[in-house]
């Protein structure tokens, strides 16, 4: 008999000295189920001993089946021996024997994935076959059939998970927590995690910022792409101190001094009262009409705004916001017969001479009285802070955008869009010319824009009218990617939602942000009360097309320990990837 | 080797037969015992008895109605009556050439062939070769079948337990709950009477 893989990549951790305690041995078998309906097996331990979440490993006629335990149902082969309760009649020994043969347990398992035993070490062809995997040749493949009835069902080994989700030795895989059972190591791949958009999903308090630290503590660390941050709360640039715990939690800045640049917003900004790397002011010519009509639920902006927008645009150019600003409202002057009519500054002799309502015109330029008075937006700015982020994002530095003390839902919305969107253009036509081969063309760099609080600028109504929505869209042709981080997801447009490669969830109650998060997805229904069931700040459920299958994972805690394996890394890699060559 | 002989055929088939014997032999066989009918070389058959008979006959009819009846009188015709015990014997299996089977005969014994009870040794051979023969026991639903069981796991367990397999007994209980677990009220049953055995 072939051994299962599974113990191979056991027999390897054996040899790197990190074997597991706590070793799975058989839990049931199979007693029915399907392609489409979940997997059935009869539990041969106590209920207890599994979880729902569990991940389990079907052995059967030359192929192992991956799969989640989805459910636990209490059965019995005639009701009456469960409503009765016989067994208070029996002796202990006679009571037991009604245990296992006419009340059992049954477990749902939702098998995902399906890869070929290979043969066993010391075989002939088994050296090819081992190496074969190690290149992922072989590879494990979507289920496509069934286990045979009374197939060995045992909870997955270290070396099941690591044939499955990689290990933290390979470049590129990062790990994000432990199974709930045995936990083993679950790793997650950085860059099939940024080739589409990704979430990061959980109510408040369910550990959604901490889950967010540490992936982005790993892209930083891999070193493969640049990370935009959207800082609305200063929570990831600066040290932090935790909401519940009180504890203090190091910012990104902290741990990566040279490779995250803070910048504030607005001249003079301070984060958390220390200076920030440099500062941003946008400048009045970079504002757009379409920046302002991105803002129309916030300002509550009227249906004649385009209409207005346009004619100053048309009259102005792109100096169009400076002009209107200057503009007075209500201001009046006398003719030559003594009668009032607008100033020449006016905005209602604009309106006239350009032929808008001039009620229209008057309720736009008093409606972004908000806008005129942000400290950041200046006519001449003192740098190009812009194009020193670009540059920044290119060498492959991390920017950390403080919104500082503008916290308000309208600075956020307006600057990064605004933002976003001259990123991406340049990211646009970087691709276009290293796509048509233009001398010297270089291939861009990939960036991953963070952006919280998602739903704001995701939602069915902007979703039209944002960047953020035609990142998510167009995914990696222009090498920008979205990281979504919201605890609302239902007000996240659906069609952004679908295009959600890799989704990271925590603990959510509210029905709509379960069904949302699990848009798109095949085994909805057995996914979703596993999500509902999600322990807060301690578990995670991964899923989506970055990750191989979905997965209940014990999520990774943000400490000292962590950075001292994130930071403190290089030395213990080195020792895989010396075993690594010698073909272990 | 100690052989107990307690009766002789008096009507067989292939699922079973019957046993006749005096009164005074009737302190040898009870309810669930393993027996055996050994017919030509090598040839046997076992059986576990299930029934108990005493028919009445014309003198105890009117003896029974009679007052004052003498001691002796009861006991001559307890002794000496005309009318033997009959004793049904359920077939579980047979041995041939030194090898049990727990299928039922090929052919059944004939009438007037001894029938002898079997030994904690023979006991241990027959029902250490497997649970097969339960088939036959669980088979006819008009007999009391769950006490049957109990009973013969009850003489089976203490001839297991001599031979040093104590383990017998929990495989047992084992193996008959598999087979009744579809079946609430006999399974009920079966351990009602199995928790009579003293454990």
């Amino acid at each position: 008999m072939a051994i299962p893989k599974g113990k191979k990549a056991e027999i390897m951790d054996e040899i790197k000295g990190n074997v597991s305690k706590t070793e799975a041995g058989t839990i049931g078998y199979i007693v029915g189920g399907g392609l489409k309906a979940n997997l059935q097996a009869r539990l041969t331990v106590p209920p207890q001993q599994i979880q729902e979440g569990a991940f389990v490993v079907v052995e059967s006629g030359g192929w192992l089946f991956y799969g989640l335990v989805t459910d636990l149902q209490l059965g019995s082969t005639d009701p009456r021996f469960a409503d009765e309760g016989g067994q208070a009649r029996l002796s202990p020994q006679l009571a037991q024997l009604l245990h296992g043969q006419t009340l059992y347990t049954n477990i749902e398992i939702m098998s995902a994935l399906m890869m070929e035993q290979g043969p066993e070490p010391g075989e002939p062809g088994y050296d090819a076959w081992f190496q074969q995997v190690m290149d992922e040749q072989i590879r494990p493949e979507p289920v496509k059939t069934v286990p045979q009835h009374h197939a060995e069902v045992r909870l997955a080994r270290a070396g099941d998970i690591a044939e499955i989700f990689g290990k933290e030795s390979k470049a590129g895989f990062f790990q994000i927590g432990d199974t709930l059972e045995g936990q083993h190591p679950v790793c997650i791949n950085l860059d099939k995690l940024v080739q589409r958009s990704a979430g990061i999903f959980g109510a408040t308090g369910s550990g959604k910022s901490f889950l967010a630290r540490v992936i982005l503590a790993g892209l930083i660390n891999h070193g493969k792409t640049s990370v935009l941050i959207f800082d609305m709360h200063n929570e990831y640039g600066p040290d932090d101190t935790a909401s519940d715990t009180g504890a203090r939690v190091p910012g990104l800045k902290g741990k990566f001094p040279a490779r995250v640049r803070m910048v504030g917003l607005g001249r003079g900004a301070t984060i958390r009262g220390k200076q920030p790397d440099f500062n941003l002011e946008i400048a009045e010519a970079d504002i757009m009409p379409e920046d302002i009509l991105m803002l129309s639920q916030e300002l509550n902006l009227r249906e004649t705004t385009p209409t207005t927008l346009e004619a100053l645009k048309a009259s102005f150019q792109n100096n169009w916001f400076h002009a209107f600003k200057n503009m007075r409202a209500h201001a009046y002057v006398e003719d030559e017969n003594g009668k009032p009519v607008p100033a020449p500054d006016s905005v209602e002799a604009w309106a006239i001479q350009a032929g808008v309502h001039s009620s229209a015109a008057e309720a736009l330029h008093s409606k972004l009285r908000r806008l005129f008075n942000a400290s950041y937006i200046v006519e001449e700015p003192a740098g190009n802070a812009l194009q020193q982020m670009i540059d920044h994002l290119d060498h492959g530095q991390h920017i950390v955008l403080s919104f500082g003390t503008h916290e308000s839902d309208l600075d956020y919305l307006f600057v990064s869009n605004l933002l976003t969107r001259r990123i991406r253009q340049v990211w646009e036509r970087r691709t276009n010319d290293f796509r048509s081969g233009r001398q010297g063309a270089e291939e861009p760099r990939q960036l991953v824009i963070v952006v919280e609080e998602a739903h704001k600028l995701l939602n069915r109504e902007m979703a039209a009218q944002t960047t953020f929505s035609t990142i998510a869209r167009e995914m990696r042709k222009y090498y920008v990617t979205l990281l979504i981080i919201d605890q609302r997801p239902s007000q996240i447009y659906d069609e952004v939602m679908s295009q959600l490669g890799t989704r990271i969830t925590g603990w959510l109650g509210d029905a709509d942000d379960i069904s949302a998060v699990l848009t798109g997805l095949a085994g909805r229904d057995a996914l979703r009360g596993m999500l509902a069931r999600l322990q807060p700040k301690e578990e995670v459920l991964m899923l989506g097309w970055g990750v191989p299958m979905p997965i209940v994972v014990h999520s990774r805690r943000y400490d000292d320990a962590f950075w001292e394996a994130v930071i403190g890394k290089g030395v213990r890699r080195s020792n895989a990837e010396i075993l690594d060559e010698l073909g272990f | 080797m100690n052989e107990i002989e307690f009766g002789r055929l008096l009507r067989s088939g292939t699922t079973g037969f019957v046993v006749g014997c005096r009164v005074n032999q009737l302190d040898a066989p009870s309810f669930g015992s393993l027996v055996r009918v050994p017919l030509e070389d090598g040839y046997q058959v076992y059986g576990v008895i299930y029934d108990i008979h005493i028919e009445d006959d014309g003198l105890v009819r009117q003896l029974i109605t009679a007052e004052d009846l003498p001691e002796e009188v009861l006991q001559d015709n307890r002794e000496n009556r005309n009318v033997p015990v009959e004793i049904g014997v359920m077939a579980v299996g047979y041995e041939k050439d030194s090898r049990v089977y727990h299928l039922l005969p090929p052919r059944p014994p004939l009438s007037l062939d001894s029938i002898y009870l079997c030994s904690p040794s023979e006991i241990v051979r027959f029902t250490g070769a497997g649970f097969g023969y339960f088939r036959h026991l669980l088979r006819d639903r008009d007999k009391p079948v769950e006490e049957l069981l109990a009973a013969h796991l009850m003489a089976a367990r203490s001839a297991h337990i001599a031979a040093e397999n104590p383990g017998w007994f929990q495989a047992a209980l084992e193996e008959l709950t598999a087979a009744l677990r579809d079946d609430y009220p006999r399974m009920m049953c079966f351990l009602g009477a199995a928790g009579e055995i003293d454990v």
